[in-house]
C-alpha cells in the first residue's frame, strides 16, 4: 500500500514503527471482541451502545 | 489580489487554510488543497454530529472575500471562542477532558471515513464549559490502512503531561509552557516512576515509544507504513490511549486556599456583605467580561457568570482550579472558565516570533477585573510597589473591583511574620494615591465587621 505523507509535519519514524507494532497487537483484541460480539448476538445479546450515541464530553 | 486582512500569528503551519481577521471578524480561509477533505466533513454528516455533541466549533460559510484569493476554495466564519486558553493554564481535569474529546472526535471521524491529521492540544478550547475542537481543517479523508499521523503528537500533548501530573507532580503541567509541541517522550519516560513500566498503556505509548524514537530516528519507514494499520488495529490503538488517559487521576488535596474561607478573619456577615457589594456593582455596570484574579474556587466569579457574563476564574493553586473546574462540570456551567495563573509570572507570548501563543495581557483587556484578597500577595509577598500594581491593572481592565487589605489584617501579618517590614508605603492613603493616578474611584465600601475596604475603580 502507498499512503500520502501527512500534509505538514513529520509524524516521526520511530512513532510510526512503534504504532504499527502496538496497533497490530491491540487489533487482535478488537477483532476477538468483534467475533465474541457476533457469537453473543446468535444467543440474543445486544451490543452496548457505541460512542456516537453518548455525549459524555 | 489581497484585501486588507490580518493573518493570525499561530495559523501558518497547515497549508489547508488559515485564520485571518478583518474588521474585527474572525474568518478561516479553506484552501483548494483541502477542498475534498472539507467537503467530506460537511457532506458526510460528521460536522453536524460533532457540533451537536459540542465537540467541534460551529461555523457558517460566508461570502466575505478571501485573504488570499489565488488559494481560496471557501471562506468560513467560525463561532467566536469567548476566551482562548492554553494547555499550560489548564487544570488536570481540563487537560484530561481535552484529551478524551480528541480521542472521541477521532473515533467518530473514522466511522465517517475521516481521520484527525493532527492532535494538538492547542486545537482544543473550552467553549460553554466543554472541550471543543476549534480547527475545522483538522480532518482529512481516511485512507484505509494508513497509520495515525497524529499518534506522536497525541502522546506528547496529552498522555505524557497527564501522566507526569498524575504520577509525579501536578506542577509538571508547566513543561507544556517550555515545550510548545508537547512534552518530549524521552523526558517523560525519564521522569515517570519505574512502576509505570508495568502499566501497559504507559509502557507502550511513552516508554517504548520514546526508545523507538531514538532507535529509529533515521529509519526509512516506507516499508513499515506500507504494511499498514488495519481499522481494527487503529481502533485498538485509540481504545488503548483512551484507557491510559482514563486511568490517570489526580485528586486535589491540601489546597493552598483549601481552608481559606474557613480561616479568614471574615465573619459570615462580612462575607455576605462583600458578595452583596460586588453583585450590586456588577448589576449597575453590566461588564461584558470579567477576569477574577486569585479566584480560589470561583465563589466570587460565579456572581458574574450567573449573570451570563463571560468570566475567567484564575488562580495560582492547581487544586483550587481543579475544584473550580469540577464544579463547572457538575453544574454544567457555561459562562465560567477556571484557569491556572501565577500573577508574578503570567503566561508570556510564546512560539515562533513570539506570535503563536498570546500572553495574558495580549488576551485582554477584560471589561472588569476582580482583585479580591489579592493585593497583599502581590505588594508584600512579591514586593511589587503599589504604583506598578496600578499600572498593571490599568493595562488589563476598564473597571477594577479591588479589595484593600490593610497591614493590621491577620492575613498580612502572616506574610510579615518571618520577614522585615519594608512596606512603609503600604497604607490606605498610599493605595488610593497610587491607584488614583490610573483610575477614578467610582465607589468604595468598608466591608462590614472587617478592616478591609472594597473599591470600584474605572480606568482614566
Amino acid at each position: 500500500m502507498h499512503f500520502a505523507p501527512p500534509p505538514y509535519f513529520d509524524p516521526g519514524s520511530g512513532s510510526i514503527i512503534i504504532q504499527v507494532a502496538i496497533a497490530a497487537i491491540l487489533g487482535i483484541g478488537v477483532a476477538m471482541r468483534g467475533s465474541w460480539g457476533k457469537i453473543r448476538g446468535w444467543f440474543g445479546y445486544k451490543p452496548a451502545p457505541d460512542d456516537d450515541s453518548t455525549d459524555d464530553n | 489580489m489581497t484585501i486588507n486582512h490580518d493573518p493570525l500569528g499561530a495559523s501558518f503551519r497547515d497549508p489547508s487554510g488559515f485564520l485571518f481577521s478583518r474588521a474585527g471578524i474572525l474568518y478561516r480561509q479553506v484552501n483548494h488543497t483541502a477542498s475534498k477533505d472539507y467537503s467530506r466533513l460537511m457532506d458526510s454528516g460528521l460536522y453536524e454530529r460533532l457540533v451537536k455533541a459540542s465537540l467541534l466549533i460551529p461555523h457558517s460559510e460566508v461570502d466575505a472575500p478571501p485573504a488570499d484569493a489565488s488559494l481560496s476554495f471557501k471562506v468560513i466564519q467560525p463561532q467566536r471562542v469567548p476566551f482562548i486558553s492554553y494547555p499550560y493554564e489548564w487544570s488536570f481535569g481540563e487537560l484530561k477532558d481535552a484529551a478524551l474529546a480528541t480521542l472521541s472526535i477521532q473515533k467518530r471521524a473514522l466511522k465517517a471515513g475521516m481521520t484527525l491529521k493532527d492532535a494538538s492540544a492547542y486545537n482544543i478550547q473550552f467553549v460553554h464549559g466543554k472541550a471543543t475542537l476549534i480547527d475545522t481543517l483538522s480532518f482529512e479523508i481516511y485512507q484505509p490502512g494508513k497509520p495515525w499521523d497524529a499518534y506522536r503528537q497525541f502522546c506528547q500533548h496529552f498522555l505524557a503531561p497527564l501522566a507526569l501530573m498524575a504520577l509525579v507532580d501536578i506542577r509538571l503541567s508547566g513543561l507544556l509552557r517550555v515545550h510548545i509541541d508537547g512534552v518530549p517522550l524521552n523526558l517523560a519516560s525519564r521522569l515517570l516512576p519505574a512502576r509505570t513500566r508495568f502499566d501497559f498503556g504507559l509502557q507502550a505509548h511513552i516508554h517504548i515509544h520514546a526508545s523507538a524514537q531514538t532507535r529509529y530516528a533515521d529509519a526509512d519507514v516506507k516499508s513499515t507504513v506500507a504494511r499498514g494499520v488495519s481499522q481494527n488495529a487503529l481502533t485498538g490503538l485509540l481504545d488503548s490511549l483512551e484507557k491510559a488517559v482514563q486511568k490517570l487521576n489526580w485528586k486535589p488535596s491540601g489546597t493552598e486556599w483549601g481552608e481559606y474561607y474557613a480561616n479568614t478573619n471574615y465573619s459570615d456577615s462580612a462575607f455576605e456583605h462583600k458578595k452583596e457589594t460586588i453583585a450590586r456593582w456588577l448589576n449597575e455596570n453590566k461588564p461584558a467580561s470579567v477576569w477574577d484574579l486569585g479566584a480560589n474556587n470561583g465563589e466570587f466569579s460565579r456572581l458574574a457568570s450567573r449573570m451570563n457574563i463571560k468570566t475567567v476564574s484564575w488562580d495560582i493553586d492547581p487544586s483550587a482550579v481543579e475544584q473550580n473546574y469540577r464544579a463547572v462540570k457538575a453544574a454544567k456551567e457555561k459562562n465560567i472558565l477556571p484557569l491556572l495563573l501565577d500573577l508574578t509570572n503570567p503566561s508570556p507570548s510564546l512560539g515562533f516570533a513570539n506570535e503563536e501563543r498570546d500572553s495574558l495581557i495580549q488576551r485582554g483587556p477584560a471589561d472588569m477585573v476582580f482583585a479580591l484578597a489579592l493585593i497583599h500577595h502581590l505588594a508584600i509577598s512579591n514586593n511589587v510597589p503599589l504604583p506598578r500594581l496600578a499600572d498593571f491593572f490599568a493595562g488589563i481592565c476598564r473597571q477594577l473591583v479591588i479589595e484593600w487589605v490593610p497591614k493590621p489584617d491577620s492575613q498580612v501579618q502572616k506574610l510579615l511574620r518571618s520577614r522585615r517590614d519594608i512596606f512603609d508605603g503600604y497604607t490606605r492613603e498610599g493605595f488610593e494615591s497610587a491607584f488614583g493616578g490610573r483610575f477614578h474611584i467610582r465607589d468604595s465600601v468598608d466591608v462590614r465587621e472587617s478592616e478591609r475596604r472594597l473599591y470600584l475603580l474605572e480606568r482614566r
